[in-house]
Order: C-alpha cells, then sequence, then structure tokens
C-alpha cells in the first residue's frame, strides 16, 4: 500500500502490464525528487525523513521490478531452446512488443553462432540436448494435439492415447512440451 | 485350390514395406488380449527394423471407420489386428486404389471378398490353418461372363484392371445364384476362431530370424487368452502348446544345464503341467479352489452339500484349511512340493479329470514367477477396468503397458482387479443358479441379469459378460438334471448402459466334451434384428456380441426363438 501510494497509483489498481511500470517508476521518481526539492527549498525540513524513506521504497520497488524483467528475459531465451524459433500464439500474447523485439535479435544471434560453428551448414545446438540412444524411439501422446506436420512434409494425427514409433529429432520438441510421452520398452 | 488366395507371409509384408522405408504404417488392434500381443511382437518387429508405424486402438467397427477415415490421408499401408477379416473390408471402408491392409485375424470365417481379393488385401494366416473357402468357380463369375447373362445388376462392377474388386451381384438371376447363395450360407453360418494372432506373429518373427524370448512369452499368452475364454478345441490348444513348447526347448535350453545356467535375473520360461486353478499362485489355494470355474461347477459349490464336498476334497488331499486359506506362498513347503500330483489324484475321485493342464510359466528374478493363465486375467481385467474415469483407449495403453516385464506394478493392479473380478463372477454365477435365472427357451437358455445385481457393471463390458457365460453354462449343464438343457446353447443380457436404456447381450455356444466352439449367434441375431426392426448395434468384432434397446429386448427374443426351433 505504501508502495502504491508513492507511486500515485490508486490502490484498485492491481493488474499493471510490466512494460509499463518501467515508466510508471521514472516518473512516480521523478515527481518525488523534485517535490523532495521543492519542500526543502521551502524549509519544510521535517519531512525529509519521509520523503527518504519513501524514495527509498522507490528504489526497492524499482530493483525488484528490475530483477522481474530480467527474470522475464531469462525465460524467455529458455523459450528459444524449448519451443524453437516460432513461439505458440499464446506465449506470444503475454510478451510485450519490446520482449519480442528481444526474442528476436537473440535468435538472430543463436543463428548467426549456430551457423559459424561445425563447418559448412552449420550446427544445430537445439537438437539432441540429451545424448540420444536410439535412431527411432517410440512415444505416446497424452493429450489431443491435432495435427502434426514433420519437416518431410508429412503429417501425423496426435490424438490422444496413440502410439507413434518416429525418428527422435522429429519427437524432441514435442516430448519437451509434454504432448509426447518417450516409452522405453 | 487355392490359387487365387494370396497368404501373406513375410515376403509380403517386409518386402513391400521394408524397402518403402520412408512409409508409414498404421496398427488398428483390436482390444482383447491375444491383439494386444500379437501387437506387441509387430512392435518389437517394426522397432528392429526402424518402420515408423502409428499405433491406434480399436474396440469396434465404428472406432475402425473413424480411425481409418481419420488417418487415410496419411498412410498407405494398415495393418488390422484381430479385425476386419470376417467382413467385406473394401466395402466397409471404400478406401483408395493404393491402400493397402494387411490383416491378421484369428476370426473365421474369412470373408470370401478378402480371400480372393490379389491386390488390396493381405491375409496373414497360417500354412495349415484349413480355411475351408468355398472354391472361386463356386462363388463368383469373371466380369465379361457376368455383363452377358444378368441384365439387372444392383451393383455394376467397374470394369478396371487395375482393380479386380469382386462384388457380389445378388440379383442376377439363374440356377448359380442360388447355389451360391447356399454355399455362402453354409461357409459364413458358424463362426470360430483360427490360430491365435500372437502366434501367427510370432511365426513371422522366426521366420525373419527376429524371434526372442519376450516375443515367445508374448506368442504364449496370445494362446491361452484364447483358452481361458474358451475360443478354441482343446485338440487345437494342444497342438499349439506343442509348437510352442519346440520354441521354448530352443530358446531356454540352459536352465537345464546346471553349469552353465543363466542368472536368477534372465528371463527364462518353463513348461508346466500346471494346476487348472485361476491365479492359485497369487492368491490363496482354497480362494483358487472357490473362484475357478472348472472346480467351482464340479463340485456345486453354490450349495450347502458342494461345500461340505470341498472340505472333504481338501480333507483328502491332507491339507489342513488353516494352511489353505492362507496365501500360497506362505503355505508350508512341505506341502507345497507335491501339490499338483495330490491335487490331482484326490480330484480323480471327485469325478474332477481335468484339473492339470499343459501351460507355461515365466520366471525373472526371485519374486517373479507368472502362469500364462494369470498374465491373460490380469491384462483382461486392466482392459475392462469400469473403475478408471477416462477414454476407453487408457484401459488398452495401460493394459499393453502391463505386458512389458518392466511394469510390475501395473501387472500386480491387474491381478488384484482379475481376483476382484473373478470373485464378482462365482457370486453372480451361484445367485443365478440359486434363484434359477437360466430359464429354458426353447432352442436356446436364457439368463439376464437384473440392474440391481451386486457387480453388474463390471458385466457391461463384453469380455467379463462373455467369461461369466462361459462360467455359468459351464455350472448350468453340472446343476441341472434335465438333458436336454445340457445341449443347450445359452444367451446372456445385461444392462449395458442404463441412461441410454440398452443392454448387451451374448449367445455362446453349447458346452459338450468335444465341443467345436462354432457359434451360430453371430447370422441369428443378425437375422432377428432385420425381422424385427430392433435397434441394434452389432459393434463388436465378434458377431455373437450385440447391443440393443431394452425395451426392443423381448421382440428380440421371440424372433430367435422362431428363427431357431
Amino acid at each position: 500500500l505504501i508502495h502504491s501510494r508513492a507511486l500515485g497509483v490508486t490502490p484498485e489498481v492491481s493488474v499493471v502490464m510490466p512494460h509499463s511500470l518501467p515508466s510508471l517508476l521514472l516518473q512516480g521518481g521523478t515527481v518525488w525528487k523534485s517535490q523532495a526539492q521543492s519542500e526543502a527549498k521551502s524549509g519544510r525540513t521535517d519531512l525529509i525523513f519521509l520523503i527518504r524513506f519513501r524514495h527509498c521504497c522507490l528504489l526497492r520497488t524499482q530493483r525488484c521490478v528490475l530483477a522481474y524483467l530480467y527474470d522475464r528475459l531469462l525465460r524467455i531465451r529458455a523459450l528459444r531452446w524449448e519451443y524453437g524459433s516460432v513461439l505458440p500464439n499464446t506465449i506470444q500474447f503475454h510478451m510485450s512488443a519490446e520482449e519480442v523485439e528481444w526474442f528476436n535479435r537473440y535468435k538472430k544471434s543463436l543463428a548467426t553462432y549456430m551457423r559459424s560453428v561445425g563447418g559448412e551448414e552449420g550446427l544445430d545446438l537445439t537438437q539432441d540436448i540429451k545424448p540420444p540412444k536410439s535412431l527411432y524411439i517410440e512415444v505416446r501422446c497424452l493429450r489431443d494435439y491435432g495435427e502434426f506436420e514433420i519437416d518431410d512434409g508429412t503429417t501425423v494425427l496426435l490424438k490422444k492415447n496413440s502410439q507413434h514409433f518416429l525418428p527422435r529429432w522429429k519427437c524432441e520438441q514435442l516430448i519437451r512440451q509434454g504432448v509426447l510421452e518417450h516409452i522405453l520398452s | 485350390m487355392y490359387q487365387h488366395i494370396r497368404f501373406g507371409t513375410y515376403v509380403n509384408i517386409f518386402n513391400t514395406v521394408i524397402p518403402l522405408f520412408l512409409q508409414r504404417v498404421l496398427l488398428l488392434v483390436a482390444s482383447d488380449v491375444d491383439a494386444l500381443c500379437a501387437c506387441k511382437i509387430l512392435q518389437a518387429l517394426f522397432q528392429c527394423d526402424h518402420v515408423q508405424y502409428t499405433l491406434v486402438p480399436v474396440s469396434g467397427w465404428q472406432e475402425l471407420e473413424t480411425a481409418f477415415l481419420e488417418h487415410k490421408d496419411q498412410f498407405k499401408y494398415f495393418v488390422l489386428i484381430n479385425c476386419g477379416a470376417n467382413v467385406d473390408l473394401l466395402e466397409i471402408l471404400q478406401p483408395e486404389e493404393d491402400t493397402l491392409f494387411f490383416v491378421c485375424d484369428s476370426h473365421r470365417p474369412i470373408n470370401v471378398v478378402n480371400v480372393y481379393n490379389d491386390t488390396q488385401i493381405k491375409l496373414l494366416v497360417k500354412q495349415d490353418d484349413d480355411l475351408d473357402v468355398p472354391a472361386y468357380d463356386d462363388i463368383f463369375r469373371d466380369e465379361e461372363v457376368e455383363e452377358e447373362d444378368s441384365e439387372n445388376e444392383s451393383d455394376a462392377s467397374e470394369p478396371s484392371e487395375k482393380r479386380r474388386r469382386f462384388e457380389e451381384v445378388f440379383k442376377c438371376g439363374g440356377f448359380f445364384s442360388l447355389f451360391r447363395r447356399e454355399i455362402l450360407f453354409d461357409y459364413e453360418q458358424y463362426e470360430y476362431h483360427g490360430t491365435s494372432s500372437a502366434m501367427v506373429m510370432f511365426d513371422l518373427a522366426w521366420i525373419m530370424s527376429k524371434d526372442l524370448n519376450d516375443m515367445l512369452w508374448w506368442a504364449i499368452v496370445g494362446l491361452t487368452d484364447q483358452w481361458v475364454q474358451d475360443k478354441i478345441t482343446q485338440m487345437k490348444y494342444v497342438t499349439d502348446i506343442g509348437i510352442l513348447q519346440r520354441h521354448v526347448s530352443r530358446h531356454n535350453h540352459r536352465n537345464e544345464d546346471e553349469e552353465n545356467s543363466l542368472s536368477i535375473d534372465c528371463m527364462r520360461i518353463a513348461f508346466e503341467y500346471d494346476l487348472r486353478l485361476a491365479l492359485y499362485q497369487h492368491w490363496s489355494l482354497y480362494e483358487s479352489l472357490c473362484n475357478t470355474s472348472y472346480t467351482s461347477a464340479s463340485l456345486k459349490l453354490w450349495s450347502v452339500q458342494g461345500q461340505k464336498r470341498l472340505q472333504e476334497f481338501l480333507a483328502d488331499m491332507g491339507l489342513p484349511l488353516k494352511q489353505v486359506k492362507q496365501k500360497f506362498n506362505s503355505m508350508d513347503m512341505s506341502l507345497k512340493e507335491n501339490l499338483r500330483e495330490m491335487i490331482e489324484e484326490s480330484a480323480n475321485k471327485f469325478g474332477m479329470k481335468d484339473l492339470r493342464v499343459q501351460t507355461f510359466s515365466i520366471h525373472f528374478g526371485f519374486k517373479n514367477k507368472f502362469s500364462a493363465s494369470d498374465i491373460v486375467y490380469a491384462t483382461a481385467s486392466l482392459m475392462e477396468n469400469i473403475e478408471k474415469e477416462g477414454p476407453e483407449t487408457t484401459n488398452f495403453i495401460k493394459a499393453l503397458d502391463s505386458l512389458s516385464r518392466g511394469n510390475l506394478d501395473k501387472l500386480h493392479q491387474g491381478l488384484d482387479l482379475a481376483k476382484k473380478q473373478l470373485r464378482a463372477i462365482q457370486q453372480t454365477v451361484a445367485s443365478c443358479i440359486c434363484t434359477n435365472l437360466v430359464i429354458s427357451q426353447g432352442p436356446f437358455l436364457y439368463c439376464s441379469l437384473m440392474e440391481g445385481t451386486p457387480d453388474v457393471k463390471l458385466f457391461s463390458k463384453p469380455v467379463s459378460l462373455c467369461l461369466l457365460s462361459k462360467y455359468l453354462l459351464k455350472s448350468f449343464v453340472c446343476s441341472t438334471k434335465n438333458k436336454r438343457c445340457k445341449l443347450l446353447p445359452l444367451i446372456m443380457a445385461a444392462p449395458m448402459d442404463v441412461e441410454q436404456g440398452t443392454v448387451i447381450m451374448v449367445g455362446i455356444p453349447p458346452e459338450t466334451e468335444s465341443s467345436d466352439k462354432k457359434n451360430f449367434f453371430g447370422r441369428a441375431f443378425e437375422k432377428a434384428a432385420d425381422s424385427t426392426n430392433s435397434r441394434t448395434l452389432h459393434n463388436h468384432f465378434d458377431m455373437s456380441i450385440i447391443e440393443l434397446k431394452t425395451e426392443d429386448r423381448s421382440k428380440f427374443l421371440d424372433a430367435l426363438i422362431s428363427l431357431l426351433s
């Protein structure tokens, strides 16, 4: 409540979009700083302690928000390894425009690196994160996913409880997402 | 004679599929233990050769059609296990011209169109399985001749050279069609079962030299399933056991040699002349004696005298009641040592001549010893488990998993469910006999389970209901004095879905010593349903199992009675 008052935000507004937080903080910070300066000039020295306290709270809130935003960036980076280059719509909906841009730049940077490693065609580092035991694996579909298109154009219909025997590299992504389950016989 | 029949063997399946290794295969597997075992063997073979496949469980014709429609754009090769042989597949599924079906089905008789189709349907049948198919010339005429002869054709067959699809022309006039109808009627009248699909798959694996002990065990379980469900004759069972025994000694001969024997953890299969008591090694001997149909029917355990006879039987063997009611593993070693011979001796005195049966058992580790029939009961109970929520395919998947040796927890769960099921069956049988629920309708016996009966939900599933019917018929035959009734077949009805008001009905052949297990109820049900316009659903792959609306039950039965008398 102290924080929300310090920011000049009414208590009813509980959901604040992440991209609006930094700007709000900056606004609040400048307001308070100028207010502190004006108070000091007008000689109301008894308020200095209150202002300093509120300023520290503000700085702390700013640090928390920055930590939160940084954590989001780390998770978005992990999404590239989990989902591949194209993120599903549900996830993109929750990302701000700046974050999407950051993701695209990370993608480009990773692609450049992967191309530079491993000779002519480059090396796809996002494949085979764990050493594979066999070329083809047996997977079971854990929920209705619908049609899944594989690189060579063929589609597989993934219905709950259907089992498939597919090349490992085609299934890895879906296994990571929890749609398919690897079965060890 | 069989020049038009193409028997699919190793050559067909693997020479057509493997070179086109970029092609994928769709496996459609029916919901019974034999199909599960065949599926396991085929999966192992496909994994060995890196053939990509998709496995879809189907429990009836509707699901088969749905699965086919969903997948027909993505697959050209379909393998059907324990489904599809006894109907005209091409007619029902209407596939494209380049679709290929491989059918491994123990249902007989195989539909003549499936047998004589050269191009699209490949049947996996063992060489010595006698199909008794009518000669080609007796049922079909080549297309040019047909066009000359008949003028009114209802189904005109397209004169296409690539696809010789044999459509049965019913309305062509003359003596030929009458003669032909008679032949077909005789051929299709009785339903029975051929060699277990699991055994056919194992044969395939053996021909390819890719057979393993694991696959052999699945073949054994598949055969035992046919025996437990009374689908094959005693002779066929013994013959098939002989065949499997040769394979078992080939794979497991190292156990006999003391010096070079395998470690105790390795899996080994052993031939046993074991007791016919269901699950006795995982239960107490007493419970097993009470809940096995053979002993329960022979001793007539539903009556007070029967109970006394059981006590006498146990006393005759010198087994104290306290020991016998304990878990089998905790019985005294001295009693367990000669148990089989002791029981056999006493059983002979009490009129039970076939208490021992040839079967196999599997060992791995110190604790894990299972007989083939144990696995059959466990897997069947898992597949028809009514406790679980969720789609039916979950049960199928669980049962499939339990066949792998790594999933012992599922197997034990299956064993517990099987015990419950067997107890429920025996109690229901006892109550049916004591309350005279089995009535003779003339050409057959009829028994109907009421809604409030305990455990009646268990019997809304086809395999459980069939098991119940067979046990009931056995017990009834032992209990009745009416000589004529002993030779009658049985129709059993149980409520299936209370909300929709449907009833599941099963017809089984009569219980006689030398029964050939041929069932005529499939055709009879069809005809009765047609003649009375009853709302029936012939969804199961076994034609003798149908669902119908409760209101139509009485007129349906009346039609059956008049049809069969």
